[in-house]
């Protein structure tokens, strides 16, 4: 009995995954079979390019009828460059694919299915999901944290450092940076460099309170 | 009586590390509580933007003080990905073993630090006894205590060195005995149950739900290994099991959390006794350093436009790297990275684990998550 998920069957599971996306979705969401490139195995995972205010029915279809239960970060890139897509939003998601043990004496188990017989929506998957916002001041999407709870943390994160707001989020506030910040004083925009790029704004005012002034008109 | 809100941290015997839990008591019950991260935020995401692909690993190591050869090699894996490296298997296998050596380290440390937190210094003592004997063997892969620096991007730093596996073989035997010392001090250790069965109730779709992964989700029953369900390395050649609790109808208690890391410090122990036996290439052989045999040439620079990214089973759940390529230098640096840290996410839920516990139950269900802040602020 094989105790790992093949690659054929990943592979199996991820066309499946895409031709019901594709064929909901239509062009609000593309998907497509990605492979990894590194290591041996070179799983195949799913990557959705989808609408930014399409977002929230994606992730709530593919929450109920594709069994994805988790959700593993979602974070955001900043493209100062590219005026039509300025601010990347990068979801990644996980089905774990269920498969509770045996209740059995002892307390070491065996899992209880053979995983080499997994299929349909018991085959774990990852998935890459990606939107695009273009240039604006105040970049926002949905927020998925009332579908995957584990969402609302990683959105708090992506709005404290990349500055992308979540619509519908409750409470948002900053968890890595103090809470005094600045208002519009995200660190992982492209404006704000390192020393190491011969600036050396982060290290003369690392609470950046002297920087306020400077940031009126760059950022959100 | 009236409610009211008091602060545990940023210093308290609690916590594990630097950071903030608010509490609302009514009495000693808990009614509310919110964590307060981001003591020790380093920026290392924004620092990584700024270093090569080889210099991250260093950084990589520094995302946590117990577990650093597993965070270095969550990014190593996606940044594989990212430059599309294929790393030989002997490679592989040394990744394998110092990657679940670290494992134990970690769950030991673990062990060490949650024993005292419920009221069994003996446990400390012994715990961080056996910790030494793995962080000899690790040094004697990386060449320092802590931070070991070890993974490369398409292999390791050194071949195995000689009598590594020997050594290592009889170290891991000798744990393998004092495994059931830890059971039995512990699970014939009155304090230490009242203590721990019964308290911090968790159940498995409430975590996956919230995002809790890896370790703290076995517990609840729920069998998800990222190593099985997603095989790397060469996790799918090695005849190994998962270790999976059987909670009760209430979900885990932390006591199950307990009994799944040590037993999952067992089943790592297994795993590296049969990888070396199986290695390729023989355990006692020691290439030179820059070998093919153990490394393979990976490219420098990753253009616009590449991604890679690598779910990893971390000591305390599921870590993940996000890398962008086309950064400075012509794609010689990342243009983002971004880190996923299980405890980061696993924090908030603990936190909200304690409501309707009383005060004295916080630190054994807040220690029996594993919180490490170092990851956690990155």
């Amino acid at each position: 009995m094989a105790k790992e998920v093949s690659a054929q069957q990943t592979a199996d599971a991820a066309e499946a995954i895409v031709a019901a996306t594709n064929e909901k979705f239509g062009d609000a969401a593309v998907a497509e079979v990605a492979n990894h490139t590194g290591g041996r195995r070179k799983n195949a995972y799913v990557f959705i390019t989808v609408e930014a205010d399409r977002w929230h029915d994606l992730a709530a279809w593919l929450a109920k009828s594709q069994g994805v239960d988790h959700c593993s970060m979602i974070t955001g890139i900043h493209w100062p460059e590219k005026a039509e897509a300025t601010w990347q939003i990068v979801a990644h998601l996980m089905r774990m694919g269920v498969c509770n043990p045996k209740r059995i004496e002892g307390r070491t188990h065996e899992t209880e299915v053979d995983i080499s017989n997994l299929s349909g929506a018991n085959v774990p998957m990852e998935f890459e999901i990606s939107m695009s916002l273009p240039a604006t001041r105040e970049p926002s999407v949905p927020s998925v944290a009332d579908i995957w709870v584990g969402a609302e943390w990683n959105e708090k994160e992506t709005w404290d450092l990349v500055g992308i707001d979540f619509e519908g989020h409750v409470g948002m506030r900053r968890v890595l940076l103090p809470h005094d910040t600045p208002t519009g004083y995200h660190p992982l925009q492209k404006q704000h460099r390192l020393r190491y790029h011969d600036f050396n704004e982060m290290y003369d005012d690392p609470q950046g309170f002297g920087r306020k002034p400077d940031d009126v008109g760059k950022v959100k | 009586m009236a409610e009211m809100w008091i602060s545990m941290g940023p210093q308290h015997p609690m916590t594990h590390g630097l950071w903030t839990l608010k509490v609302k008591i009514d009495g000693e019950t808990v009614v509310d509580t919110e964590p307060d991260l981001g003591y020790i935020h380093r920026g290392v995401e924004k620092i990584c933007e700024a270093r090569d692909f080889t210099q991250i690993t260093t950084y990589c190591d520094r995302l946590c003080y117990a577990s650093a050869n597993t965070w270095s090699h969550a990014y190593i894996y996606a940044a594989e990905d990212l430059l599309g490296v294929e790393v030989p298997e002997r490679a592989e296998y040394i990744r394998m073993v110092a990657v679940e050596l670290q494992r134990i380290a970690s769950h030991l440390m673990w062990l060490g630090a949650y024993c005292p937190d419920v009221g069994n210094l003996t446990g400390m003592v012994w715990c961080l006894r056996e910790r030494e004997m793995m962080m000899d063997l690790l040094q004697e892969l990386g060449g320092s205590r802590l931070h070991y620096n070890f993974p490369r991007v398409g292999g390791v730093k050194r071949d195995l060195p000689i009598g590594f596996a020997m050594r290592c073989r009889a170290k891991l035997k000798l744990f393998l005995d004092r495994i059931q010392e830890y059971e039995a001090i512990l699970d014939e250790s009155t304090i230490f149950l009242i203590r721990t069965q019964g308290v911090g109730y968790a159940k498995a779709e409430d975590m996956v739900n919230h995002g809790v992964t890896g370790v703290n989700v076995r517990a609840a029953g729920h069998n998800y290994d990222v190593r099985w369900a997603h095989p790397y390395s060469i996790y799918d050649e090695l005849d190994w099991t998962v270790a999976v609790e059987r909670p009760s109808i209430k979900g885990s208690d932390c006591y199950d959390r307990y009994r799944v890391r040590v037993e999952e410090m067992r089943n790592s122990a297994m795993m590296v006794l049969e990888g070396l036996d199986k290695m390729p290439g023989g355990a006692e052989t020691n290439h030179p350093s820059g070998d093919p045999a153990i490394i393979a040439k990976a490219p420098a620079r990753a253009p616009e436009g590449q991604t890679g990214f690598h779910h990893f089973e971390d000591s305390r759940g599921e870590s993940m790297f996000y890398l962008v390529g086309g950064g400075e230098g012509r794609g010689k640096h990342p243009y983002r990275v971004s880190i996923r840290s299980p405890m980061f996410i696993t924090i908030p839920y603990a936190a909200k684990c304690m409501i309707g516990y009383k005060i004295a139950d916080i630190p054994a269900i807040m220690g029996s998550f594993d919180p490490c802040i170092g990851e956690t602020d990155r």
